[in-house]
Formats: structure tokens, sequence, C-alpha cells
């Protein structure tokens, strides 16, 4: 029983501190600066205090607290990638969220629900069955599952896809979940709060000083911030911040779109996505069914909305689901992705020492929050790479040594 | 508690057209013209709807759409917007999200729950890992509102295009006046409101109907009523929906006179059935002849609350008293209208403010206590006065309906004068006017849209923006009340009806630290509901304000963002276009049993189903065949492009890896395409017709992006050549077997002999008299001859071959006997064998790439690559035991670690062997290597690593077989 | 949706256009170094800016240079193909 809502009814006044408190003036220093108060950022803020004793830093952000891609994606975490990096990447991420409510004290509405990858093609179906092979590998829950499977697990489902890409399988997924992104950043965000870390929304980053090849400082709206370390955690403005220290990647940012339903009563347990339809939905707790597709077709650094995304995606879901037509959009809304040729981030140092990068999160970022703030915490404390990301570094593309992750990128392509 | 009066000529209503319909379960009725809501509250239904998470009873709120109080399952369908719906006779309507019926909702209970369900509760409690699983059960089965109907059919409805040079959105006063003067400059209009009749909000005001008149009288002016401008999109493209299609207009010129969107008065007990706002009574009264009650009182704190107060009595309405927040100086009482209501008889209250509704035992609104009240020190609850009425009508002010400006990426700041946001960047191309521009007065609103329409359609290249005022001022008056918020110590006092949301709730947000708009959007789920907060957003931006003492103005509203209104699903997806490419001979195939497979998106035949023979069978017997005697396979989905020049030769040098420059006239070549990084991207064979021309394959899948990539770079080397996709235009046919040359020759004008046509030789000729071109290829590893003809003749020439074929048992054999056939002569499919990051080292295809050429792409990055070493090998593999073979992308393990996985996999019944492709770490990819491959269940399969080709390693049969 | 003005067909939906990427002038792989040749092949200059693209009317197979604002999705000047010939262009061996 949620005997702690007695207190709410019990207590005249609302009996609930600030999660995070609003600073009057930043300080001259820090020990450590990170760009970016989304999810990634305070993650890494949260562990940076908690694992390894480093309160003395700052968080800056631009606008508000999970304001960027944090607030705006479709919420789903897995762990069923294609290659060994990713897989223990993600898994490691869904073990970490599994208690990440409990840790914070704070519902996130962590839902596990199953998670269809639908393959339309014998192709298809074949890096399923490569996903499912890898993941069982390292004791991850994946199954390549046929046709009959996924009728009896999703009943509604149109299986002829409207007699124009039949389903003949699917990566299914045990473990795959969705929670409310938002209050993802705020047990973050409390959490680091609460240990020492100071977040200042409204606070923009305007330059990087560099002194002998090292950081020095962080040029800001309200002022000058030295400090030797900098972690960069700004997603899809990630290329004007590394413009600031003139580091290049090969991250280009195309807008990624999405749309919510009217709420409904549920009907929809797992979660859906189709490669071939690209596709991806999932019903929320309160109802509402959140749908995404691809990536936006070419560059462009502004989260506008397209009417042909919503007439595409509206099209497709019917495919799967005839019967929905009655059912109605209430908002579609974009965010910014930054992109990597081989689907997979760009963590860890960079040639400029003090500067860590956290980034190239495209279409798979929000999962990867707690592993990320994990990794990323230790990156920046000791000056080195987490085991975990070291198929992620910024050099391994002038060594040619992609990671191959676009086979396992639900729709981003 | 609303009811019906008597007929008025000006109603809508239909009365000798009753209509019969059932109200959770019970039988209601209405008339023609009536909405649903309208019909239940004119037949005194006490409240229609439970609100979302309190379950309170409800009623009309805004009647205009702008609120979702009533949403309504309506014959299967959910949340149906019962407000502006039109009845019809025989509708199955009840409430949403109730658990037991409207009256006997179970869940009502959470009302007296409330206090121990603030803001945010579902955060603070019911995370334990353990028993999240049910209580989300809980949630999920009490949030969502209407059911979806899983057996409801697929409906598909048609779109429309549309174009104009102005479109105006709102065809109230000022919209009307902007339609009118964009026409008279010469302008092709359309009009756009989502009432059912044009007037908007004003229908009824004198001079309306004169306007509505003009306009429908006017030569270019189209109107389209009970249609809403969902959203505005880059470029004036504007998504216009109506109940039956969505049409996507482009506009030259888009004029928004999309007026204002009235607010409710917050005060405790906001929501209960009865109170409304004025401009729903005054629709209700008007349209539909319904009363809001028998004994009314209005809460102003503008003009509009007296003229409307006039409209109501006019109507027979029997109004008891004003309240006005106002004081009395500021309560305009030297106007006519307010001098009117006095003379009526109407008790006019200023400085005072409601501070409770309270309910009656029917759970309608039965009397509202009223206090002194100012914005500084709120409501005097120690001089509370109670006034007996059954209805309360809100007048205290508006918010711009400035949502389709958000979209298009416009920008607004707040007046304090008006206490209203008004335009300030305006995209290009996009006008504002009338009341959502700020400008009340009705005369004002004429011009404002009179200014609007010329500029619109000037931009439009109609007439001039040179005589046009630049500005028409805003109103003098305060049309909005700045603070119509009242505390109560036992709130209820609702700022968003959708989500239940109190004004404590929102303080206690920004308590918790949620404190700017968004971040209060988000926490408080204010305006998250669906009505977008069309009537909360701007009373809780001045809750959020007060408590962090600031100006509304500096902290901003949320970004508005499509769709204006909910658009269903149906509309959005329309007819669904589905592509599908097919050869010439499809009808062929399918009359030969063709069991279909997808190929990019074109149908290819998998295999010819026979009687007697089961898949495996068939299969077998196409490959049989191919191997023994002779088989016919369709490839006319492969890529074809012709390319001519001096510098053709050149231009495919550069393009592919290896060298065509240097191919002798009459030949072929395999060609095998990586990207700038060396990854194999695509393959197909390489003709050399004449010294300046080339004739080249594809992959299927590949044939578009190909072609188009190798136009790019034509554009950009500009070379000496030209490029034609003739994928379309030509039929492909691969004529396989040892009988092939000998029954080809019987069709064929020219010496198919040894010498005459070596092995990957290119010829022209005619076969069964029809021009063609044959080139000896590898591709299944018997004697065999690709004939490409044009599309028009391909069933001719197919059936020439297949008839001439008869006497030596040929079989047409499809996709997967090729897959079969060409495995076992070990060769790659690009994308199935190769990967996104496989190079051609990697690929066992380094033969196809010409290094010493002076340049082609990817052939730097090829350089690199081989001097880092390949990460993995394609491999020949041969399972030991044939019964159990794996499948492809099973894994190859070694030492417990992921050491490749296989590729292609097949049971040759050829070699009486079990062999396949795999990707495999360097250090396993010698010949002979053991592996170890996992299977199904995780079981070990044992393999060897073999040299490929697996069948006629020297290729004796595809080059020159002994004699037939 | 939005329009973008093709210098052969005149103003047509983006959708009928394929993006090309920007244009990037390449080193010359004869005498670059290797970190030089990667930073071609996969880095890129990602903030926003007005940049040249490359862009093809599908149906027409008609590739062209757009000069576009990334950040306000506005094209500001069309130009032939031959505008991307910059950096390394692969030379015309002698016959």
């Amino acid at each position: 029983m949620p005997y702690r809502l007695l207190r709410f009814g019990l207590s005249r006044k609302h009996p609930e501190p600030p999660m995070f408190r609003r600073h009057a003036a930043l300080r001259g220093s820090y020990d450590a600066v990170i760009i970016g108060a989304g999810g990634h950022g305070l993650a890494s803020a949260y562990y940076l205090a908690r694992d390894h004793g480093m309160r003395n830093v700052a968080v800056l952000e631009k606008g508000y607290i999970g304001g960027g891609n944090t607030g705006r994606n479709t919420t789903i975490i897995r762990s069923n990638y294609l290659t060994p990096e990713g897989v223990k990447f993600y898994d490691e991420s869904v073990r970490l969220w599994q208690d990440l409510s409990e840790d914070f004290d704070l519902n996130l509405f962590y839902s596990t629900r199953g998670h269809f990858t639908l393959a339309h093609t014998d192709a298809a179906m074949r890096t399923m069955r490569w996903r499912a092979e890898v993941n069982k590998h390292f004791g991850v829950r994946s199954e390549a599952v046929d046709a009959d499977f996924v009728k009896r697990m999703i009943p509604m489902i149109d299986i002829t896809c409207a007699h124009h890409a039949p389903i003949v399988g699917a990566l299914y997924h045990a473990p795959g979940a969705i929670a409310r992104h938002d209050a993802v950043a705020w047990g973050y965000g409390r959490g680091a709060d609460r240990r020492g870390v100071e977040i200042h929304q409204q606070t923009e980053v305007t330059g990087i000083r560099t002194q002998g090849g090292k950081v020095a400082g962080v040029e800001t709206s309200r002022g000058f911030i030295a400090t030797p370390k900098v972690l960069c955690a700004v997603a899809g403005y990630t290329p004007r911040i590394l413009d600031m220290v003139g580091l290049r990647t090969p991250i280009y940012i195309h807008p990624l779109q999405a749309m919510v339903s009217e709420p409904v009563k549920p009907w929809l347990d797992p979660i859906i996505v189709s490669g071939s339809l690209h596709v991806y939905v999932s019903q929320t707790a309160r109802g509402e069914l959140v749908m995404g597709a691809s990536l936006d077709p070419y560059e462009l650094h502004q989260a506008r909305s397209t009417l042909d995304f919503v007439e595409g995606l509206s099209a497709h879901m019917l495919d799967m689901f005839p019967f929905l037509g009655e059912v109605k959009i209430n908002r579609q809304w974009a965010g910014l992705a930054d992109m990597t040729p081989d689907f997979a981030p760009i963590m860890g140092v960079t040639p400029l020492e003090g500067f860590y990068l956290d980034a190239g999160w495209g279409t798979w970022g929000f999962k990867a929050t707690p592993v990320c703030g994990k990794t990323m915490s230790h990156t920046v404390a000791t000056g080195r790479n987490h085991p975990l990301i070291e198929g992620f570094t910024i050099d391994r593309f002038s060594r040619y040594m992609l990671t191959g992750e676009k086979g396992a990128a639900s729709v981003g392509h | 508690m609303m009811y019906r009066m008597e007929s008025h000529p000006a109603e809508w209503i239909v009365r000798s057209a009753p209509l019969v319909f059932t109200f959770e379960g019970r039988e209601v009725r209405g008339y023609e013209g009536d909405t649903i809501s309208s019909a239940l509250a004119g037949a005194g239904l006490p409240f229609l709807a439970r609100s979302f998470k309190y379950h309170r009873p409800r009623s009309i709120l805004s009647f205009a759409n702008h609120d979702s109080n009533l949403l309504f399952q309506v014959d299967g369908v959910p949340n149906v917007r019962g407000d502006v719906v039109p009845l019809r006779a025989g509708m199955q309507v009840t409430a949403v999200n109730t658990f037991g019926g409207l009256a006997a909702d179970k869940a009502r209970i959470l009302d007296r729950l409330a206090r121990f369900l603030p803001v945010g509760f579902y955060y603070k409690a019911f995370h334990s890992r353990r028993h999240f699983p049910r209580w989300e059960r809980l949630f999920r089965a009490i949030t969502g509102l209407g059911v979806v109907s899983l057996d409801a059919p697929r409906q598909s409805t048609p779109k429309r295009y549309a174009f104009c040079d102005v479109l105006v959105i709102g065809a109230g006063r000022s919209g009307l006046a902007a339609a009118l003067a964009a026409s008279e400059a010469g302008a092709a209009v359309t009009l756009v409101d989502e009432g059912a009749r044009p007037g908007g909000a004003s229908a009824g005001s004198t001079g309306i109907q004169e306007l509505v008149d003009a306009v429908q009288g006017a030569p270019r002016i189209q109107v389209l009523t009970g249609t809403e401008a969902a959203a505005c999109y880059a470029d004036l493209w504007v998504a216009l929906v109506d109940n039956t299609r969505l049409t996507k207009m482009r506009a030259r010129a888009v004029v928004l006179a999309t007026g204002v969107i009235e607010q409710p008065a917050v005060f405790r007990n906001n929501d209960l059935p009865g109170v409304m706002l004025a401009s729903a009574a005054r629709s209700l009264v008007l349209r539909h002849r319904v009363a809001p009650g028998r004994r009314v009182v209005i809460v102003a704190a503008n003009l509009e609350a007296y003229e409307t107060c006039m409209i109501l009595v006019a109507q027979g309405v029997s109004v008891a008293a004003i309240v006005d927040l106002r004081p009395e100086r500021d309560a305009d009482p030297q106007e006519p209208a307010v001098q009117d209501c006095a003379s009526h008889g109407i008790e006019l209250l200023r400085g005072s403010a409601p501070y409770a509704a309270v309910a009656g035992s029917d759970g309608v609104v039965a009397g509202l206590d009223v206090a002194p009240f100012d914005v500084v020190n709120g409501a005097d609850a120690a001089r509370v006065r109670r006034l007996e009425c059954d209805a309360v009508l809100m007048s205290i002010g508006w918010a711009a309906a400035a949502q389709l400006l958000y979209h298009a990426g416009g920008r607004t700041r707040f007046d304090d004068g008006l206490q209203q946001f008004i335009p300030e960047e305006v995209p290009d191309g996009m006008f504002v006017a009338g009341r959502v521009n700020g400008v009340f007065e009705p005369q004002g609103r004429l011009a404002d849209g009179r200014r609007a329409g010329l500029l619109a359609a000037a931009h439009a290249g109609f007439g001039s923006a040179a005589a046009v005022p630049a500005v028409v001022p805003r109103s003098g008056r305060r049309p909005s009340h700045a603070f119509p918020i009242v505390d109560h110590p036992q709130a209820k006092n609702f700022v968003d009806f959708d989500e239940d949301l109190q004004v404590r709730d929102l303080e206690n947000a920004v308590q918790e630290g949620f404190d700017s708009s968004e971040l209060l959007k988000r926490y408080s789920t204010v305006g998250m509901g669906p009505s977008q907060g069309k009537h909360s957003h701007l009373n809780a931006l001045r809750v959020l304000a007060r408590a962090r003492r600031l100006g509304p103005g500096e902290l901003g509203l949320t970004t508005a963002r499509p769709m204006y209104h909910p658009v269903p699903i149906k509309l959005l997806a329309g007819r669904s276009f589905h592509v599908e490419r097919r050869t010439p001979v499809d009808a062929d195939h399918a009359a030969q049993g063709a069991v279909w497979m997808p190929a990019g998106n074109w149908r290819r035949p998998e295999y010819y189903a026979r009687a007697g023979e089961s898949r495996e069978q068939s299969i077998a017997a196409e490959v049989a065949a191919v191997r023994s005697s002779l088989g016919l396979i369709d490839v006319g989905t492969l890529g074809k492009i012709e390319i001519y020049g001096p510098q053709a030769g050149l231009f495919l040098d550069r393009a592919y890896t290896g060298r065509f420059s240097d191919l002798r006239v009459g030949m072929t070549r395999y060609g095998l395409m990586v990207d700038e990084s060396g990854v194999v991207v695509d393959d197909g064979v390489v003709a050399r017709l004449a010294p300046e021309a080339y004739y080249f394959t594809t992959t299927t899948g590949g044939s578009a992006t190909v072609f188009r990539e190798l136009l790019r770079l034509n554009a950009l080397w500009g070379l000496d050549c030209a490029l034609v996709n003739v994928t379309g235009h030509r039929a492909g046919f691969n004529f396989a077997g040892p009988r092939s040359r000998e029954v080809l020759q019987s069709l064929c004008d020219i010496d198919l002999g040894e010498a005459a046509f070596p092995y990957l030789g290119v010829r022209e000729a005619r076969v069964a008299g029809v021009p063609a071109r044959l080139m000896r290829v590898g591709f299944v590893g018997e004697l065999g001859y690709e004939i490409h003809v044009a599309a028009g003749s391909a069933c001719a020439v197919w059936r020439a071959l297949l008839a001439a074929g008869q006497p030596h048992g040929i079989r047409p054999f499809g996709v997967e006997a090729q897959r079969v056939l060409r495995l076992e002569k070990g060769h790659l499919i690009v994308g199935q064998d190769t990967d996104g990051l496989t190079d051609p080292l990697e690929a066992n295809a380094a033969w196809a790439v010409s290094m010493k050429k002076p340049y082609f792409v990817g052939q730097r990055s090829l350089r690199i690559l081989k001097a880092r070493g390949p990460r993995q090998l394609l491999v020949g593999i041969e399972i030991d035991d044939p019964a159990r073979i794996p499948r492809e992308c099973h894994l190859v393990i070694q030492d417990g670690d992921i050491a490749g996985r296989v590729t292609s996999i097949v049971r040759s019944a050829t070699l009486g062997k079990a062999i396949g492709l795999a990707m495999v770490v360097p250090a396993l990819a010698a010949t002979g290597t053991r592996l170890t491959i996992r299977g199904d269940g995780g079981e070990p399969i044992a393999a060897a690593v073999v040299p490929t080709p697996f069948y006629d390693p020297r290729g004796e049969r595809q080059k020159a077989p002994g004699a037939a | 949706m939005k329009i973008l003005v093709c210098p052969l067909n005149g103003p047509r939906p983006v959708s009928e256009f394929a993006y090309g990427g920007s244009v990037r002038a390449s080193p010359d792989p004869g005498s670059c170094t290797d970190a030089e040749w990667s930073d071609y092949v996969f880095n890129r200059a990602g903030s926003p800016g007005i940049k040249r693209e490359w862009w093809c009317h599908i149906a027409s197979g008609y590739w062209f240079i757009v000069e576009r604002d990334t950040l306000r999705d506005v094209v500001l000047a069309t130009f032939p193909a031959d505008a991307a010939r910059k950096g390394f262009i692969p030379p015309v061996p002698a016959p």
C-alpha cells in the first residue's frame, strides 16, 4: 500500500522540498563542468558525486532540465543490439534501469513490456537471428520468433500488413521496456543536487578555454568558470561545442520526429518496431500511443515538424493496426539527432586533455542514460575510458574500426 | 439545470426533425442540428461525464472543442467530441473512463481521496521494483479515456490537394473582412472555419450576417466550414481537416484570424455542472435554444459579459446577477450594455469574485458564494455571501488562439495592457488580424481584417501593399482580467479541467523546483491533455508568475505544436499507396505456379510450385534441371544502366574497383562497387558493346541508389559520358544448363559456337526474332546465357525459350534455386554475405579490385584497410553432418567467444553435402580449420573451412563444357 | 510540404528530391596522409551554418548544388553541379 501518500493528506503544507535548487551565482571554479543537463549529463553528475566523491561539479544547461532529447524521445529501453560492444553496454544499462526508481525514490514508471522488432523479409529475419544469437551469447534474453508467435502475442496485429509487407517473424526481446523520460532527468538531477552538484539552468556555454593542450575553463553567459575537466553531453548541439575546442567528428545532425495520440484504454502491451514500415509504437501508462519513424532525410538544426511525417507514420500504423483509424493524433514534435556513420556513440577521452565527450547518440540515446552516467563518470573521474566504452572511442574512425550497429538501430536510417 | 427553450426563428435546430439516441443505455431525444452535448443538455441531464483524475461530475464548459470535459464513446468510436459532433439518429453514446457507468462510477471515490493524490503523487509512491507491475496495471486501467474497438475496419479516406492565393483562417468578423479585401484585390481566396457556419464567435452579432452574405456572394472566395486548420507547416502548407478528409492546402499568403479562446475563472468548484463559459451559453442559447439554467449568475471582468447578458436576456434567459471582478471604476459603468443590465433589474456586484460554487443534491451548481475581491488581497472570505443560481457563466477574458502562428515559427510577446500574448514575429507571407492580434473593437476588427487581407493579397501578387494602413490600433480597454484566480483553502479551484489540476497543484509543483513553464507543464501535466492547454496554459502561467514574482511575459508560454485539435489517424493515413514493381513476365510466372517473395520493391518467384511436389522438392528439381539440362530464370529486376561517350570507360574505372577501360569490345567483366570508405555496396556485370558504349547491371535492391550516385559522380567529374537507366525498359532472363547453347542456337541468328561467342562474351543478336543482348557469365556455374530484351518483347522471348527447352526438361527456376546454385559456386550476395562494414579484402573479392588504377572511389581507403588488416574473412564451410545444419547467422564460437557467423548455408543435393559461407576471425580462416557453430538451442555443430567454389572449382562447366 | 526550387524543374515539394550531403573538398588521395584521408571520409562540419549541398531531383536525375542555411532551413541559392568541383578532382589520364 502506498502509505507514503498519507503524508500529503495529513499535512497542511505540501511536504515536498525542491528537487533542484536555483543557484544565485556561478562560482569561479569547479572540479568538473558538465555541459548539458539532460539525462546523460545529470546521470554523469549523479554518479560522479555518488561513486567518485566528486561533488564540486557544475552542470550547465542553456534551457531547462531535460529540455533536449531527454524530453523528446519515444522512451524505449532495450539491449537487443548487434555488436558485442553494444550488447554488453546496453545490457548494463538495462540492469541499472531496473533499480533506478528505488535508487531515486522516484517512480520512473519503468515498465517492462516486451519488445518486438518485426521482420518482413527473409533478409530482415536473418539480421534478427544474428541479433538474437549475439544477445543470447551475452545472456541477454532475445529470441528470433516466427509469425505465429507474433500473432499469438499481438493478436490484434494485421500479420499481412495490408498484404503489402507480410510479417515473417521478429526479434522478441522480453526485457524491452518504456519509462517516463522526463522523470529520469529529475531523478538524476535531484540525486546530484542533493549530493552537492550545482545545476545551473538558463546558462549557456559560449566558449571553452584551453592552455597548453589542456582544458582551462568554460566561458558562459553568466561568466567564466575555471575547471580542468569538461564533459560535453549536449546531443544535437555537439558540433557547436566541439567547434569551441576544434575537435572534428563524423557527427551529423538531422531532425527526428515523433507523435502521440490521445489517451485510450490499454490495448497494446508490448513495444512494436518495424524496420520495413519505419514505425515504432508503444502505449504509455496514461494510455497514449507514442509513435516514431525514420530520421528526417536532410541536415537541419531545427526541431520542426512536417506533415508528411505524420501522414506516412499514420499510414504505416494502419497497415499494422487497421482498426486505429478513429484514434486521434494529439501532438507531434521533433528533436535533433546526433548521428554517426556506424550508429554507435562517441564516448570518452578526446585528444584535448580534460575534455570528455558523450555524443553521437542518434536515435539510441535514452536507453543508455544510466550506463552512460556510470561509464562517463568513471572516465571523467579517472581520466581513462571505462572498459564498457572502449568500442566507442572518438579515434575509431581514423583507425577504420567502426562498430557495426547499423543493423540494430530500430529505424534510424 | 439546463433546459430546452421554445422555438426561435434563428435557431439552428430543426424542430420538425427530432432524433432519438441512447446515452448510457437510456433513450434521449434531440433534434437535427443538435450536437451530442446540446441534445443531452437540452434533455436536462444533470451531468454528462466524469473528469479524468477525480471522476468529478462534469458538463459543458466551452462548447467549442476547447476543453475535453465531454468526450464520449459513440458507436464504438473513442473520444468523440460531444460539443461539436452533430447528433445522428440511433447513436449509442456512453461516457468514457467510468467504472460502472456515469451515474454510479465507482472511481468517484478518488475525489474524496484527492488530498492524498496531489500533483505528481504517482512519482512519490508505487515504485517498489516488486510491486510496480501491479500498480501499473491499475494505472493503465484507470487512465486512458475512450476504448479502441479492435475489430473496427480499416477506413481509407482520400486526401485532397488545394491551392489558393490567400488562405484566411477564421470566418469571424476580421476573417470575413480579410477575405473580402483580398478577393477585391483580385486574389483567389479560401476562407476556412471550424464552425458549422461562418461568423465565428461573433455569429449573431451586428453586421456579421451582412459580411457573411457579401463573402458568399463574392466571386473568388471559397468558403469551407466545418473545416479546421489543424497545422501550419513550412512554406505555408496548411493541413485542413473536416470530418471526411485531409486537404493539403498550399497558400501564397495566409491570414490568421483565428480569434481568441475564452478562459475560465478559477475558483472553488468551478468545474461543477452548470458552470460554463459565457460564450458556451451564448452558442447553446442562440443555436440550440438550450438555456444554461433558470437563474443565471455571470462572473465578469469585461464589457462582453454585459453584452452577452443582454443577448441572453433577449433570448428569454433569466439572469439574476453579474459578479464583476473589477472595481467599479474599471467596470465600464457608462457603457450602454452595462446600464441595460442594471435597468433590467440584474444585480451588479463590483470588486467581487466567486469564492466557491456550491452543488445541489443532483450535482448541478445550486449557488455561488461571492466575496469582495481585489487582485492584491484576493477574496475576503469573511464576507462571503451566497447567490442562489443554477448556472454560472464566466466571461473574464481570453487567450489568443495563436497556435498556428507558433507552428509556423512565429513569436509572441505578452502585452500587459491587454493581458494577452500578441504577435511579435510573424513568418513571411503570414498576416494576423482581429482579436488574435489584440484588436477587440468591432470596427477595429473590420479594419484589421481588411489590412491583413490587402497585405496578404499583395504578398501573393495582387494589388499593392503601399496603400494599406500599417497598423490598426489595438484595444484601449482591457478585455481580459489579469488574475481571475481565487485562492481557497479547500482547493478544488481548477486550472486545468482535462487533468484535474488545482491552483495548489501548480504551486506545489513550483515549490518542488518545476518553476519554468516547460518544467511546470511536464511535472504537473498542465496542458498535456487532449485540449493541449487551450483554457489552462494562460491561468497556469499566471499562477507560476505569481509564485516566481515575475511577469507572465518574462516566463513565456510553452510552444504549441500541431495539431490544433487532434486529428484522426485515418485522415492522416489516407488511402496509403503501396508500390510494387513487376517484371513483364509476371503473369506467366503466376500461371506457372510462382510462389512470390519480395525483392526490394519488386516481387519475384521464390520457386514454382508443382502438383505433387513439396517446396523442397520443387526447388531441388529446379536446381537439378539447371545442372543436368536446362533452366530459365527471370532476372529482370536487376538494375540495368547504359553509359555512352569517349570517357565512359574512364568513368567506370573510377566508379568501380575493377578496370573497364581496357575491357575488349564484346566482353564482360564482374564489377564490384565500394563506397568512399572502402565498404562493398553493390556488384554487377559490365559489358562493353562498343568502344564508347557499355551496358552494366546492378543488384535489384541497389539500382535506384547506385544510378543516382553514378549521376552525381558524373556531375562532379564532368567526364564526357552520359548514363541512361534502362532498368524498367529491359527484361532479362538467364538461360542456363549444359543444353543451353544448343537450344538457344535454335532460336538465335548468330553463331553461338565457342570460338564465335566465348565465355564472358557479349553479343547482340535476335532471339526468337527479337533483338537481344546476350552475355555469357558465370552466374550459376553452368554454360549459360543472360538474355536482355526490350520489356515489350519479354513475354514472347520467355515463352519461346520455354517452348524450345521443353523437350530437354527445362524448368523455370526461382530465386531460391538461384541462391543454391550460386552458393554451390561460392558466389557472395552483397548485403547477405557482406554487412555494412565489409570491404572487398574481407569478402574474398580482392581479385575484383585493381589497385593500380590511378584513381577509383574507395581506393585510398582500401590501402588503409589493407594495412589495417581484415577484422573478418569470408570463407567456404562444409558441415560435418548434413542432417544437422546451422541456420544463417548462427554464430561460430571459439574459446567461448564469438568468432564469426554463418552467412549462407544450403544442403546441396548436387554435392551431397551441406555447404555455405561464413565470416570468421582471420585466425580461423585457413583451409582445413575446424569450426564450432552454435545452432538452435545452443547445440554445437561441427564444420570445417573448405575452399570455394565447392562445385566445379575450375569453372570448366561454365567456360567450355564438353560437347553437349 | 517544404518547397525546393529545382533549377531545371522549378518549385517542387522537397519529397521529390534526394539529399546528397554537404559538398566537401577531397584532399589528393595520392599525396595526403592517412589521417587527412580518414578525416575527409568520416568527419563532418556538423554545426549549423550556410552550407553547399548536393541535391538531386529524383525523377529527372538532375543533381545540383544548393546553398542552404541549415539552421533556419532557408535556401539562399542554387548552382549547377560544377560548383562542387573544389578540392581534389581525379585528373584525366593522358590518352
